[in-house]
């Protein structure tokens, strides 16, 4: 058995400099998603695309400018309103997704809505059509071609329990009779549509809309399935959580190959990243249960790091501080954004004599043998915002992160030396 | 603490009086029992003295009619002239409904029929946001933001679950209370029992979340039934937990031999 502590890198850790806020916009409304970063006229500047619990989609740039913002101005009758929670009628409840649907040479805006309508905006954020459904639709839409026609389709679920493809004018291609509202965002896998369902199924359907298998989990889902080659090799899977606190991974048959028990919810994407350069795809995800989990391949868990409440919004796996390794990003109900260390830190439960040195926060990377101790989650900074954060946006080029808090305000946080 | 709560009289003589004088206001009761009780009278009467004391109160029927319940009021003897009685049938007259109240210069009964409602929007297709605990909702927000209201019946929390099919009770249900607290109504929620008697609404949860408990039976004594009220559960209240008969007569209800056998 060989034995290495690895001190010099327990003495000299990896944190370094801080994280600092840039700017703060507030929305003047509740914001209930991720925001979404894009280079909507393609002309190399970002703006940072937001949907707002009263109704707008809005577009900033940068450095907090306001560019434009959509009012979807729902108008229903008096009758009708009495039917609608006053609270949530007009909510944008999900992301926006961006791409260019019309082969303009520019990005177009594509979000649904509580009142169950699909609004795709003009990068100046003008409309250029919508499209009914009778049921709310409160996941991201999935923009992808799925016939191979050269032209994007828009794929999305709805609480009227069909799944629709939309072509990029708008128009109905087909829709599939789900049997249960849907508040998941669909994923491709080797050309074939996954999604979730709020009955627990995981429904895989070919382009045409018929199902080749389902899968069964004892609770909502909410999540979008993940999508990768875990093993480094030609094989894919799909993994995805649960509210029924399990984290699911299957064959591209739908068929089990392991799942994780957390002791929460699971209700947003698991990110899947190399975080340790073993060719392998790591699993990040958070839970209820308070923790934002990493696991290896094989579902086994590489470290977990507990925050103060629930991890709902998904994780963002980057370098934000530009020292060449990953860090997790992960925002919490606790109202804190905490950027760990990817490859967590080794903690040893008790060696006598040295126990008091070693205890003390550090990398433990090169400890070849797990039986002293454990590989624990490793904070390297943490910042309180203002309220529960519903998600991170991620400016990669510039390593600044961009938060949407559930009152409404946007921050943006970023590495400073 | 006790003494600086405001509360609502039950106006059931001898009962207000083993709950220190009667509901905490903004408190939320659940008024349980059997069919043939006597629930929706109680909770009538207690609204209907309200309006005599000149104030208004919202009552949300969703099973028994308008007409139904006046017929039920005249045969319980209570006169409707020094109150008022006002409909809300059609959703788009309820401001009218309300204009009528404020300009009545006397406590009204606001009630809410919503079968009729029901019938008179049946054409409308109801998707799967629009939610008839929304309708509800949105009734007792517009009542509470008009008019001085105080007091709200739900008539009857197992019409609702039928309407509304929850499809996490638990949830839905904790959201449901939620909203009641905010509104600061002191509201009577009337619950279906059981046969077994093994809790005292449709899903238990509804006991957990309410701040009361009163709890109304029939139990055969002498080859006859006897009604009878008690206090299982009512929070901020030093309560006389005895088993009380309840009787009505001549107008009002009275309960009487707390904890002890009835006098037949």
């Amino acid at each position: 058995m060989k034995f290495t502590f690895g001190l010099k890198n327990v003495l000299k850790g990896k944190k370094r400099g801080k994280i600092e806020e840039e700017w703060k916009y507030d929305s003047q409304s509740t914001l209930l998603a991720p925001p979404v970063i894009a280079d909507l006229s393609n002309n190399g500047h970002k703006s940072i695309i937001f949907g707002t619990k009263d109704g707008k989609i809005c577009s900033i740039d940068v450095n907090a400018n306001v560019q434009w913002m959509f009012n979807t101005q729902e108008q229903v009758g008096d009758v009708e309103l009495m039917f609608l929670d006053a609270d949530t009628a007009s909510s944008i409840e999900s992301s926006p997704n961006i791409a260019d649907i019309n082969n303009d040479g520019k990005k177009e805006i594509v979000v649904g809505s509580e009142m169950g309508n699909i609004y795709a905006l003009s990068y100046e954020g003008e409309l250029l059509w919508k499209f009914k459904t009778e049921g709310s639709i409160r996941a991201p839409v999935l923009i992808n071609d799925i016939n191979g026609d050269g032209k994007l389709e828009i794929l999305f679920g709805s609480g009227d329990k069909n799944l629709y493809v939309l072509n990029n004018e708008g128009k109905l291609l087909w829709q599939y009779e789900a049997g249960s509202s849907i508040e998941s965002c669909p994923e491709i896998v080797k050309g074939n549509i996954v999604f979730g369902c709020d009955n627990g199924e995981l429904h895989c359907i070919n382009n045409l809309g018929k199902l080749i298998w389902k899968f069964t989990t004892n609770a909502k889902i909410t999540a979008q399935p993940s999508v990768g080659k875990l093993f480094g090799d030609e094989r894919t899977f799909i993994v995805v959580g649960s509210t029924d606190n399990y984290l699911y991974m299957l064959n591209l048959d739908g068929e089990l190959i392991w799942k994780f028990k957390t002791e929460g919810a699971i209700y947003s994407k698991a990110c899947l990243a190399d975080i340790n350069n073993d060719n392998k795809l790591e699993i990040i995800f958070g839970s209820c249960d308070n923790k934002i989990y990493a696991l290896n391949s094989n579902g086994e868990k590489i470290w977990s790091y507990e925050t103060d409440f629930w991890v709902v919004a998904p994780p963002i796996v980057d370098d934000i501080d530009g020292d060449g390794k990953l860090e997790v990003i992960a925002g919490s109900y606790d109202h804190n954004i905490y950027i760990l260390d990817s490859e967590g830190s080794y903690k040893l439960d008790y060696v006598p004599g040295v126990s008091g040195v070693l205890q003390q926060a550090g990398n433990y990377t090169d400890v070849m043998t797990q039986e002293p101790g454990r590989i624990e989650g490793k904070k390297l900074w943490q910042y309180k915002t203002d309220g529960i954060i519903v998600g991170c946006g991620y400016i990669g080029e510039d390593h600044k992160l961009i938060v949407n808090t559930k009152p409404g305000k946007i921050n943006n946080l970023a590495h400073k030396e | 603490m006790e003494g600086q709560l405001n509360r609502i009289k039950t106006y059931i003589n001898g009962f207000d009086e083993a709950i220190s004088g009667g509901i905490p206001e903004k408190h939320i009761t659940l008024i349980s029992g059997t069919a043939g009780t006597m629930k929706s009278s109680l909770c009538f009467n207690i609204i209907y003295n309200e309006a005599l004391a000149g104030r208004n109160s919202l009552y949300i029927s969703l099973e028994q009619s308008f007409e139904s319940l006046q017929q039920h009021m005249d045969g319980m003897g209570l006169n409707s002239e020094n109150m008022g009685l006002l409909k809300i049938d059609d959703l788009t007259k309820i401001d009218q409904v309300i204009r009528d109240a404020k300009a009545s210069g006397k406590g009204n009964i606001l009630l809410a029929d919503v079968g009729c409602i029901r019938k008179e929007i049946k054409d409308i297709k109801v998707g799967d946001n629009k939610s008839w605990m929304n309708v509800i909702k949105n009734i007792v927000k517009k009542v509470k933001a008009e008019i001085e209201c105080k007091v709200f019946v739900l008539d009857s929390m197992s019409a609702l679950y039928v309407l509304s099919r929850f499809e996490n009770p638990r949830i839905e249900l904790f959201y449901i209370f939620e909203f009641l607290r905010d509104m600061g109504l002191t509201t009577y929620l009337i619950s279906e029992m059981p046969l077994d008697g093994s809790q005292y609404s449709e899903f238990g949860i509804e006991d957990f979340l309410s701040d009361g408990i009163i709890h109304l039976r029939l139990s055969p004594f002498r080859r006859k039934m006897v009604r009878e009220i008690s206090v299982p559960k009512m929070r901020a209240t030093n309560c006389n937990n005895d088993v009380f008969s309840l009787e009505f007569k001549n107008g009002q209800f009275n309960a009487l031999y707390g904890g002890q056998n009835p006098l037949l």
